[in-house]
């Protein structure tokens, strides 16, 4: 059987819509996984003995658990509890962010914590009260610290927002496995959506090395 | 016993240690380059045996890529480098075996951090001479004494300071048994207060008549324990000598003015305790 | 909304047997990737320029795109498009090798560079050949290094061979699926997947941290 790859000339459309809930969905859970991270990260870098416990319980958790298991109990079991029924992408922005938001944790307490303690005391010095310190010194030199480890929190979010497929989230898996079986051209089909993911992954991976290393003079104490 | 440092050839020419025999290194017109940089620029001396032979000059004047060529570590571009008879760059050389001959002590020490104490010793014994672990231990055990660190032995480099690693270093070179030993700034990388031991133990290792070629920023240890001083300055040899010329008298006025920059103002150092 | 918990403790020998499974499809996995990625990492540094890039595409490609894809792949393309026929077992082994061997390359390969060149000199400096000198100096430090990336990679590998349930592989997510499909047990079922995979990730994701800090590399 010769490759044909008509089908998929006919159908772009179809995959390009998929491609952007693709991007909408693991943008959604960036953001809300960094917010996540942000907030609990520095709480955990600068709070107290029982909130690091409770913390280091949730990261630990979820980086235990398969994101397949988490979305899939997020969509079906969840409602079943909370009494409310869950839109397939809300479940699949809900549980990708959860997931998300362990890994994110680490990456703000790993770069705040690689700030040279000696910058707090210095800003302290200054008079500043702590969380002006923390907000105007530390931060912002471990934030140019975080851009490597989050290129690949986005390179995570994006692969892992193919496993939303399984609950029927219209994303770019889901709907190329829709095509294949409609087409019968599963070889062509896939191929292209590996190609999709490719161009969208491998820039990012690459890229946010590059970034970081122009910035990386103004992180470094 | 070596032979009295200084004296005169019959023509007036200062006499070397090892004169009577053939050189144990020569440097002939040797060349290097680094993309568009001379690292060095047709550098001739020899190195006598039982001498002691210090490489001094700036930094980034080419002596450790000197050093480093000795053992073929790297390349030259040009000229020849003779190590008892053989051409070291040549093709058809057998460079591992030269390097036996050879023992290098490096300025980052480069001990092995997997290993313990006795077996960075031992190693080069066992893998490359193929010694009994037994005698390649006795001999270890023999050379850490020597080196003032017997209750070190099953420790792991990263428990050691700095100076106790390097000596550590001269052990693991010397288990070899080499012909000559290559000092790459042994001391630069260590703290003022354990350069002292470092040093110690090569002036010992001078006295029992080891050929020595060191490359040091230490002109103390060199006006000391040097029979020859070598000057380098971007990578070519300005000037050579016994100690007494080097210091005291220099010959070129660039040798002088490199020494004036560390303070050194031609006269001689009373000697003094403690270095 | 009643909840009925006694489904699990009447099952749970069928969940034990999808653990298994899960347990079995991991370890064969890395037996392969580990080797796998020692060979991808040697031909991406090999002095042959063809191999590097045909090494070096092939493990950019599984890294950059999603597992479920090349599993879907695999399951769909090769019978339909290459007339190979295997079950899903196998397909699935054979996509998550590809995969973790791809992982493993670059771990490998950071693993090696990353010891000083120093020491080389060293090793050679006593009169070692190369090959001796990559024995006894190099790889021993690059294996201490390595060791936590590997087990890191082991709890991912653990974790994605969940998704492998799509294609029928009767590890734990499947049959819990299948089981809550059957029962109509939601919550119930779902809650002791999820608490399994709990049980079993947990320790192990400490045993990682735990390798990290031992092995951490003090230069």
């Amino acid at each position: 059987m010769s490759p044909d790859f008509s089908p998929v000339l006919e159908y772009w459309p179809f995959l390009l819509k998929a491609l952007g809930v693709t991007l909408q969905l693991s943008g959604a859970s960036v953001l809300c996984g960094m917010v996540i991270g942000l907030v609990v990260g520095i709480w955990r870098a600068y709070g107290g003995r029982v909130a690091r416990w409770l913390i280091a319980l949730y990261v630990d958790s979820v980086r235990a658990i398969p994101i397949l298991v988490i979305i899939i109990w997020t969509y079906f079991a969840l409602p079943l509890v909370i009494g409310v029924s869950i839109q397939p992408i809300g479940a699949g922005i809900l549980a990708l962010s959860f997931h998300l938001g362990a890994y994110a944790v680490e990456v703000v307490r790993a770069g705040l914590l690689s700030v040279r303690p000696g910058q707090l005391r210095a800003a302290l010095a200054l008079g500043m009260s702590r969380r002006q310190a923390i907000r105007v010194i530390v931060l912002p030199q471990a934030l140019i610290r975080m851009l490597p480890p989050i290129g690949s929190l986005i390179v995570i979010a994006v692969k892992d927002s193919a496993i939303a497929s399984v609950v029927a989230v219209p994303e770019l898996m889901r709907q190329s496995q829709l095509l294949a079986g409609i087409t019968y051209r599963p070889f062509e089909i896939f191929t292209t959506t590996m190609l999709l993911y490719f161009l969208i992954l491998y820039p990012i991976a690459r890229g946010t090395d590059r970034i970081y290393r122009k910035l990386a003079h103004l992180g470094a104490s | 016993m070596k032979q009295p440092r200084e004296g005169t050839n019959v023509d007036g020419a200062p006499a070397r240690v090892g004169d009577a025999q053939e050189p144990i290194l020569v440097f002939e017109r040797v060349r290097k380059n680094y993309g568009d940089l001379l690292a060095l620029d047709n550098v001739t001396f020899k190195l006598n045996r039982g001498e002691v032979a210090c490489l001094i000059g700036p930094s980034g004047s080419g002596k450790s890529t000197l050093l480093r060529c000795a053992n073929a570590l790297e390349t030259i571009d040009g000229g020849r480098i003779i190590f008892e008879g053989i051409d070291v760059a040549s093709s058809s050389t057998n460079v591992r075996k030269l390097r036996q001959r050879m023992g290098m002590v490096f300025q980052n020490f480069e001990l092995f951090p997997h290993l313990t104490v006795l077996h960075n010793i031992t190693i080069g014994s066992t893998v490359v001479l193929g010694m009994s672990m037994r005698d390649a231990t006795i001999r270890a055990v023999e050379l850490l004494r020597k080196v003032g660190l017997p209750e070190k032995a099953s420790e792991h480099p990263a428990a050691l300071s700095g100076g106790q690693q390097q000596r550590v270093a001269i052990a693991r070179a010397l288990a070899m048994e080499p012909d000559v030993m290559l000092f790459d700034e042994p001391t630069s990388a260590l703290d003022p207060e354990t350069i002292g031991e470092v040093l110690s133990v090569m002036k010992r290792l001078a006295d029992e008549g080891m050929t020595m070629l060191v490359v040091t920023h230490e002109m103390d240890f060199a006006k000391r324990v040097a029979d020859w001083v070598v000057v380098f300055d971007k990578g070519a040899l300005i000037e050579e000598g016994p100690p007494s010329q080097i210091f005291d008298n220099p010959l070129v006025p660039r040798t002088r003015s490199f020494l004036s920059h560390l303070g050194w103002h031609g006269e001689s150092i009373v000697e003094g305790d403690g270095r | 909304m009643t909840f009925d918990w006694s489904v699990i403790w009447s099952n749970y020998g069928l969940l034990l047997q999808g653990a298994g499974m899960t347990i079995v499809l991991a370890a064969l996995t890395m037996l392969i990737a580990i080797p796998g990625g020692l060979l991808l990492a040697a031909l991406r540094i090999s002095r042959v320029a063809a191999l590097r890039t045909v090494a070096t595409g092939f493990v950019e490609s599984f890294r950059a795109t999603p597992l479920i894809l090349q599993i879907y792949w695999a399951f769909y393309v090769l019978p339909a498009t290459f007339g190979i026929g295997l079950s899903p077992f196998a397909t699935a082994l054979l996509a998550l090798s590809m995969n973790v061997s791809s992982f493993n390359s670059e771990t490998f390969r950071a693993g090696i560079l990353s010891i000083r060149k120093g020491q080389t000199n060293a090793g050679l400096a006593l009169g070692m050949s190369r090959l001796q000198t990559m024995r006894y100096i190099i790889l021993p430090q690059a294996t201490m290094r390595v060791l936590p990336a590997l087990a890191s990679t082991w709890v991912s590998l653990f974790k994605d061979t969940s998704l492998v349930s799509t294609i029928a592989v009767a590890e734990l997510s499947f049959v819990s699926l299948k089981l809550r499909a059957e029962t109509y047990r939601i919550l119930e079922v779902l809650t002791a997947m999820a608490v399994l995979y709990w049980a079993m990730g947990y320790p192990q994701a400490k045993l990682v941290e735990w390798l990290h800090r031992r092995f951490r590399v003090v230069e």
